[in-house]
């Protein structure tokens, strides 16, 4: 056990060397500017100054090896560059559209994860019975559902013709609520803060504006969910473990809940990993469909800018949350299955 | 002979039947498109034709059966040619990948040892970089375009069929015709194309090609974020990214504009769907656990 967890720990500091080498190479193919913006925070790069002051200031003609161990050294140092299309350093735009994507996160995973398996669990227990069949339909029409074409579905029908769940984060008057001093920004997600400040016409604002989206997301997961829950299941109900449950004579329920879902489930929880990986990355389509200002939405404008070293930033960051949550995910799963400690 | 007898199965199943129906018909709607939608004589084919200057859409008419989206291209015409631009990108995209799979998975496991041991971190870094964000970060560095968002689909995209391949291969190394082919001092080269490939490759390209679906997805998701295809480029991602301003409709009349969603999306699901199809029931007949 001990040794699996170390043999993972070693292979971080690996997993990190080749994406910031990675990253450094393709910046290194970039124009002096650009350059620039993505090795010092502040503005001067998008002033369009003197260059050669700056390279000198910077020491920005260092060979590249020296160039890199200082660019990785200010990355711990969460020094991200200069983001010219939101006008301030990375970190800081990381920070501030951060809580965003994490709130939308929070929201989709619940009804995601418990919707997924439930439906999932019914198929395979109702195997090639018409409701089986109902939910595969459904699911194989929805996994072919590109985000786009999905989310652009939803906010023509929930905002176009209902007019109930408006894009964006929150209404105008709403927005101008929270920057007030009044309102203390406890966690930069909006439902909590109006929560905790108490002011529940926000929270209900706030909610309105995260249905889309989160319903949008749940149903392109929900497919996914559903089917590894319903093969996991299948696969379990055929071991022999459970027809001896059955033989015992326990009880159709107590089979399926002891025996079948504690087994089936564990392939199903690297899936939800992944979701929460997935979503946290900052959903790029889904925010750029709703308007939704979160880390993808981020992305996405920086990318369309060309605003290098913000897009760099967020992958780094987003790196290093896959690279943690994974060892995490592995080493908690070494622990629920046995069997994976063996390999 | 093993090709031919999961088609075999394919169209005996009416789920795959249909998705078979499906993918055939894209594929003549593609072969077909010069006749399908002629394009205008010296023009580059997979322009769409704009039918004027206005940025408002025009609804489906006799002339342009599909209607104009935004800035008068004609859907119509960039469903036709955008057909066969998926096609195109798939194609391109999973061959390429499947390439590299192959190549690097065949050394990593013919090798073994230190090889192995090389190959499969570097497989794990790539595989530790996240996928989406990957592809943006190549395209905010190298500047929108089709090859632009293709090269970064390509390059972080192999993991999964290396992995697979080495999997394959390590099975049919231990196999009784490798040892006696290595006994009886067969090169290594020959041994690896004669023997271990063709007996290994098949699954991989097989599961490679169900992935075209979702790689013309991602294509077009890119050129939905105006990352990819350049505008007018006969792209399904781009027709609907065309149709994002005009999604609301106007004042009573929030469905105004719908063909300018409808038609693009319904091609985009079809398509998919017919890979998800075929992918689905050939999951089925490849498992041997779930015939019972």
């Amino acid at each position: 056990m001990l040794a699996y967890i170390v043999r993972r720990l070693l292979f971080l500091p690996v997993v990190l060397f080749g994406i910031t080498a990675l990253l450094f190479a393709l910046i290194s193919t970039l124009g002096p500017w650009t350059r620039v913006a993505t090795f010092i925070p502040s503005p001067d790069a998008e002033r369009h100054v003197d260059l050669e002051a700056i390279i000198r200031k910077y020491h920005l003609d260092d060979p590249p090896l020296k160039m890199y161990l200082r660019w990785v050294k200010n990355l711990f140092r969460g020094n991200l560059g200069w983001s010219q299309s939101s006008h301030m350093t990375v970190s800081e735009a990381i920070a501030r559209r951060f809580p965003a994507t994490l709130e939308l996160t929070l929201f989709a995973v619940g009804p995601v994860i418990i919707g997924g398996i439930f439906l999932g669990v019914i198929a395979a227990v109702r195997h090639n019975k018409p409701l089986d069949h109902i939910t595969r339909i459904l699911a194989i029409i929805l996994w072919s559902m590109p985000d786009f074409v999905l989310g652009l579905a939803v906010l023509m029908v929930g905002f176009g013709v209902l007019g109930w769940f408006p894009p964006g984060r929150l209404s105008a008057w709403a927005q101008l609520a929270v920057l007030k001093e009044s309102f203390v920004a406890y966690t930069g997600m909006h439902t909590i803060d109006a929560l905790l400040n108490r002011r529940f016409d926000l929270f209900w604002d706030a909610l309105r504006h995260l249905v889309a989206p989160v319903f949008t997301l749940a149903c392109l997961w929900w497919a996914f969910m559903l089917r590894v829950t319903r093969s996991s299941m299948l696969e379990v109900l055929n071991q022999d473990y459970v027809q001896t449950a059955r033989a015992k004579g326990l009880t159709e329920r107590m089979v399926i809940q002891k025996h079948v879902l504690r087994n089936a489930l564990i392939p199903v929880t690297t899936v939800a990993s992944n979701m929460l990986l997935g979503l946290l990355g900052g959903v790029v389509i889904v925010e750029t469909v709703f308007n939704y200002p979160g880390l993808g939405l981020l992305t996405a404008t920086a990318a369309t800018r060309l605003d290098v070293p913000c897009v760099v930033g967020v992958a780094l960051f987003y790196a290093v949350i896959l690279v943690v949550v994974n060892l995490v995910v592995d080493v908690l799963y070494s622990l629920i299955d046995p069997r994976v400690r063996l390999e | 002979m093993a090709i031919m007898a999961i088609l075999r199965r394919l169209v005996k199943n009416r789920v795959s039947l249909l998705g078979l129906i499906l993918l055939a018909f894209f594929a003549v709607v593609a072969l077909a498109a010069p006749w399908l939608a002629p394009p205008e004589a010296g023009h580059d084919p997979y322009r769409i034709p704009r039918r004027g200057w206005a940025l408002e859409p025009t609804p489906p008419s006799a002339e342009y059966p599909l209607g104009l989206t935004q800035g008068q291209y004609d859907i119509y015409y960039g469903l036709v040619w955008g057909t066969r631009t998926a096609f195109r990108v798939g194609i391109i995209v999973i061959t390429c990948r499947a390439l590299i799979g192959i190549v690097l998975g065949a050394i990593a496991a013919y090798y073994g040892g230190l090889w192995d041991e090389v190959l499969m971190r570097f497989t794990d870094i790539f595989m530790s970089f996240p996928y989406l964000i990957g592809v943006v970060v190549f395209v905010a560095i190298f500047g929108p375009g089709l090859n632009n968002v293709m090269i970064p689909l390509i390059a972080l995209g192999w993991m999964p069929y290396a992995r697979m391949m080495r999997g394959n291969i390590l099975a049919v190394k231990q196999e009784e015709y490798v040892l006696a082919a290595r006994a009886l001092g067969v090169s290594d080269f020959k041994i690896i194309t004669r023997h271990i490939l063709p007996n290994a490759v098949f699954p991989v390209l097989i599961q490679a090609s169900m992935q075209i679906g979702s790689i013309v997805v991602s294509v077009s998701a890119l050129s939905f974020l105006g990352l990819g295809a350049p505008e007018g480029y006969a792209d399904w991602g781009q027709m609907l990214n065309f149709a994002r301003n005009w999604m609301l409709g106007e004042q009573g009349n929030a469905l105004k504009y719908w063909y300018t969603v409808v038609y693009p999306g319904l091609a985009m699901v079809l398509f998919v769907l017919a890979w998800n199809l075929i992918g689905d029931a050939f999951r089925d007949i490849m498992d041997p656990r779930l015939q019972a």
